[in-house]
């Protein structure tokens, strides 16, 4: 009976309904838009970030802090036997990570090299373009991004000097060719990053077989004890990019926070104003035999029932958004994909998980009704005789 | 000897103001049979909504005792004088409380839904009612867009439409014509006759007064005169 009412109302009040509709439509959407574009974001990150750097986790020395380069010169280790089947049956990828400096135009830049496998086909990175065709030669071929062939004024046939320390505190130097710039979306496998062979390297730190990560290519490859490594999951490797993405939200959440304000003092606003216009009202229904708590749970139903429409409108007027944004993506803003953050550079899809909508729908829900609710008390307070005359 | 429809004794009712308080009733007895069609009469401010009121469960007494259709008015809670309206006793007032965002068949339907009664009983109830009093070619117009004549149509349709025992009339037709008074008098007379349905005014216009079988006139809260008449 008491749904019935409110539908009743919310229709009998037209236009005032349809301004709290649409304005709870608006931030419903934008809400449901931009947590969509961080969830597709997140899922953008993983994926290349998996692609492109850590497989499905991987193992890591256990002196390695890729904060401190000074704790690379003992971040290696020969591949463990039960990792090195793995390795040889294209499972595993190893890779050498060392400290080194290079001169582009005679200008001193220190860099990471990174051993890779040239026949891997695990990680993204164009690795055949590390096959060292005349293993006589003194020149080696390299693999750079196109940020790093920027930032050094770089260009794909340049040959420049490469030093780094092998494992002796010898100083050692070669000449790469930068035999390819790739175009990574993953800033950390390109800002100052040089590819090199997983061998040549091993070879040129005076190693053997010797590496500091070892990506996995899926979880059937992880062993839970392997000596000298730990294990990082994916989960892990995110972290940082979740912790950024959480920022976002954050800072996202309080822009609609006050839009969902705005929209929480219209439906306040329109209550405490029907309760005023409506008092007569109120005094007939309770002479008619309605209870004050009847009168005020109608009250409350209407002003949720707002959400209810709002949801219903949102999922009309913002389906074409949603559809384009899941399907084109969302493009992001040069600035913000030269940061150092993967899943920004190429379009981000947006994508709209049932948690997000449920918690974003659940979220609005919750704050309509205490809007809604809150005005109420004067209903508690109102005497039927005084609402009868019209009187507060 | 049959226990009347609404019983009053000694009954006061006293408002709170500054200066101590303004005495609305006061030593009020009085019997109302059911079936009665009467008046309470009175210049204003002689307590005749405010006795109204509280036959009708919206206000309560201060002192003295009042019984309505078997219930001590004093001793219901807010959920049973509720229900009491609900099903027994049906209003209608001067502007006639219509609500603006229903229509005339939604407002004459709205008792119903408070009885939680289903649709097509509902659907039959309000169809009587509303030929009761005229007005089914009305039924889907807004209250905006009736005369104060149908206004008050609709309203006695709606307080008819649960066939309640009593019905509470506070100045009726203090807003309508003359033509659309006697209109509206006749069709309360008519239900009166025809469903043994009681009425009870707080009035001070003539022309109601002249149709009542009993008139209690109120001054300063107390009971002046009660005449019953006989001969209309």
């Amino acid at each position: 009976m008491i749904l019935k009412l409110a539908i009743r109302n919310i229709f009998g009040n037209g236009w005032r309904s349809l301004v709290n509709i649409l304005i709870l439509s608006i931030v419903l959407i934008g809400m449901v838009w931009m947590n969509g574009v961080l969830e597709g974001w997140e899922r953008t990150a993983r994926r290349q970030m998996q692609d492109w750097e850590f497989g499905a986790g991987h193992y890591e020395h256990t002196a390695f802090d890729k904060y401190d380069s000074f704790t690379w010169d003992k971040s290696f280790a020969e591949i463990p036997a039960e990792v090195q089947s793995l390795v040889e049956e294209g499972k595993a990828v190893p890779i050498l990570i060392s400290a080194g400096v290079i001169y582009p135009q005679g200008r001193l830049t220190p860099i990471t090299i990174k051993g890779i496998p040239h026949d891997q086909s695990i990680l993204e990175i164009p690795t055949k373009y590390l096959r060292v065709e005349d293993s006589a030669g003194i020149i080696l071929p390299a693999v750079i991004g196109k940020h790093m062939a920027r930032s050094t004024h770089l260009n794909e046939g340049d040959i420049l000097t490469m030093r780094w320390k092998d494992i002796h505190g010898a100083y050692n130097a070669y000449d790469i060719l930068i035999a390819k710039i790739m175009a990574a979306p993953v800033p950390t496998v390109d800002y100052s990053q040089v590819w090199v062979d997983f061998s040549q390297l091993n070879k040129a730190k005076a190693l053997q077989n010797s590496a500091t990560q070892i990506i996995l290519k899926d979880r059937s490859g992880f062993t839970s004890i392997v000596k000298d490594f730990r294990y990082i999951s994916i989960d892990e490797s995110m972290e940082n990019i979740d912790a950024m993405i959480d920022v976002k939200r954050l800072s996202g959440y309080m822009i609609f926070a006050l839009l969902l304000f705005l929209a929480m003092i219209a439906i306040f606003d329109t209550q405490i104003l029907a309760i005023f216009k409506r008092r007569r009202e109120i005094g007939t229904l309770i002479a008619l035999g309605m209870t004050k708590r009847q009168i005020v749970k109608l009250f409350t139903v209407e002003g949720c029932l707002y959400t209810l429409f709002a949801i219903f409108a949102s999922s009309i007027l913002g389906m074409p958004l949603f559809i384009y944004f899941g399907v084109s993506g969302y493009k992001v803003p040069q600035e913000m994909s030269n940061l150092s953050v993967a899943g920004t550079a190429e379009p981000i899809m947006c994508y709209y998980s049932p948690t997000m909508l449920a918690y974003t729908v659940i979220l609005v829900m919750l704050a309509t009704a205490i809007a809604s609710w809150l005005p109420t008390y004067r209903i508690a307070r109102m005497k039927a005789t005084d609402a009868l005359l019209g009187k507060v | 000897m049959k226990e009347p429809l609404v019983k009053i004794r000694d009954l006061s009712k006293l408002y709170p103001t500054g200066g101590g308080g303004f005495l609305a009733l006061s030593e009020l007895d009085l019997d109302i049979p059911a079936g009665a069609f009467m008046a309470l009469v009175g210049p204003s401010g002689s307590g005749k909504t405010t006795l109204l009121n509280i036959i009708g469960t919206l206000d309560s007494q201060t002192g003295g005792e009042i019984e309505v259709l078997g219930h001590k008015v004093d001793t219901l809670d807010a959920r049973q004088s509720a229900a009491l309206r609900a099903e027994k006793i049906g209003f209608i007032f001067q502007s006639y409380n219509l609500l603006p965002v229903y229509n005339v068949y939604e407002n004459v339907e709205l008792p119903l839904l408070l009885l939680k009664m289903d649709k097509a009983e509902r659907h039959e109830a309000v169809m009587q009612a509303l030929k009761w009093v005229g007005i089914t070619d009305k039924m889907k117009s807004r209250p905006n867009q009736l005369s104060g004549g149908e206004g008050q149509r609709v309203s006695i349709a709606r307080a008819m439409v649960k066939r309640p025992k009593l019905v509470l009339a506070d100045e009726p037709t203090a807003n309508l014509d003359t033509e659309n008074s006697v209109n509206i008098l006749d069709t309360m007379l008519q239900i009166n006759e025809e469903t043994g349905t009681t009425f009870i005014f707080a009035t001070h216009d003539q022309k109601v007064i002249d149709y009542m079988k009993r008139v209690v006139t109120l001054i300063d809260g107390k009971k002046a005169k009660d005449d019953l008449k006989t001969g209309n």
